[in-house]
């Protein structure tokens, strides 16, 4: 078996050993980017934040104990987010609450002109609407920009199953935001 | 055939060829440089990867680094050594303290045995010399 190599051996090593300023260290680097994944997967700040906390606390407890070679620390970060994620999202699904069910999103009209701001708005009111797995292949190689080996096997499936999905999220999502593609304005008839 | 894997590969993956497989990259590049109007393909996903990029990342709050810093790993080993340290450093000051005591106590006792002894000497010369007074 090939020893993996992780850039973030060091690291966890001496937080482990509980030096502060590696754990300050860790905290910058990893904080933004598991909130980043949780906030997408469950587009929710407030339990973004709750499972972004509670993923770091568990890497606390687990750096003391980190075998290196076995696999990547941001991988394995990456898979505790998810599960607390997918927690959450069997939770939501157990409660039935009152939330509409899911439209097609009607959006502004294309010749209004969008803010940034609201493109993103409108990004992630699609993502939300994706069906979980599609979102959570879009969201580890799109934006997490884990390779497409790390994100398959964090789903536990084939890159081809992983390919798969991609495609069919990206493709929902390309018709969710057909509106605010380039070129889309013109043929509006303006 | 080729162009279409290139075709599925671009939906799947997006036009950053750094987000596709790496054993795929060197095949796309020769494909597009055969056949430039390929090019087309990738520009097409790129529409779609710029709008998912208009999408914001959150920034984490100070709060909320603060809370999972706080509950970090902290180094037990040296307060472990410092606790170690305040203790012997007690018991050499108590240890100390029970020295000077005994001392304390044993000198008192030597001290007073010959101050009775120089005491009971005075006092033997005044009766002499009382009893030379009074007999004359």
């Amino acid at each position: 078996m090939v020893a993996i190599v992780d850039p973030d051996e060091d690291l966890v090593r001496r937080v482990g050993q509980g030096d502060p300023a590696a754990a300050q260290t860790l905290v910058a680097r990893k904080l933004p980017r598991i909130l980043a994944l949780a906030q997408r997967m469950l587009g929710d700040a407030g339990e973004a934040e709750d499972v972004a906390q509670e993923t770091l606390l568990k890497a606390w407890r687990q750096a003391p104990k980190w075998t290196p070679g076995q696999a990547k620390f941001d991988t394995w970060l990456h898979r505790v987010a998810l599960n607390l994620c997918y927690d959450r999202l069997r939770r939501r699904r157990e409660i039935p609450t009152d939330t509409p069910p899911d439209r097609p999103d009607e959006g502004p009209a294309p010749d209004r002109g969008l803010l940034a701001a609201e493109t993103g708005v409108r990004v992630d009111a699609a993502l939300k609407r994706l069906p979980d797995r599609q979102r959570e292949a879009v969201v580890l190689c799109h934006y997490q920009e884990l390779s497409n080996i790390e994100a398959a096997a964090l789903m536990e499936i084939s890159v081809d199953a992983l390919e798969s999905l991609l495609s069919r999220g990206r493709r929902a999502l390309r018709l969710a935001l057909a509106d605010m593609a380039p070129g889309a304005s013109e043929g509006d008839g303006r | 055939m080729k162009a279409e894997r290139l075709h599925a590969l671009a939906d799947a993956y997006g036009a950053d060829l750094r987000r596709w497989p790496a054993s795929e990259r060197a095949f796309a590049e020769t494909l597009i440089a055969a056949d430039p109007s390929l090019r087309a393909v990738l520009d097409q996903a790129a529409a779609l990867d710029a709008l998912l990029d208009a999408s914001p990342a959150p920034t984490p709050s100070a709060d909320l680094a603060a809370r999972i810093l706080a509950a970090a790993p902290k180094v037990k080993t040296r307060r472990f050594h410092l606790d170690r340290i305040a203790f012997y450093l007690g018991a050499g000051w108590a240890a100390a303290a029970c020295a000077g005591v005994v001392a304390g106590v044993g000198l008192t006792t030597h001290v007073t045995a010959n101050e009775r002894a120089d005491a009971v000497l005075y006092q033997s010369t005044l009766v002499a010399v009382d009893d030379t007074e009074v007999l004359g």
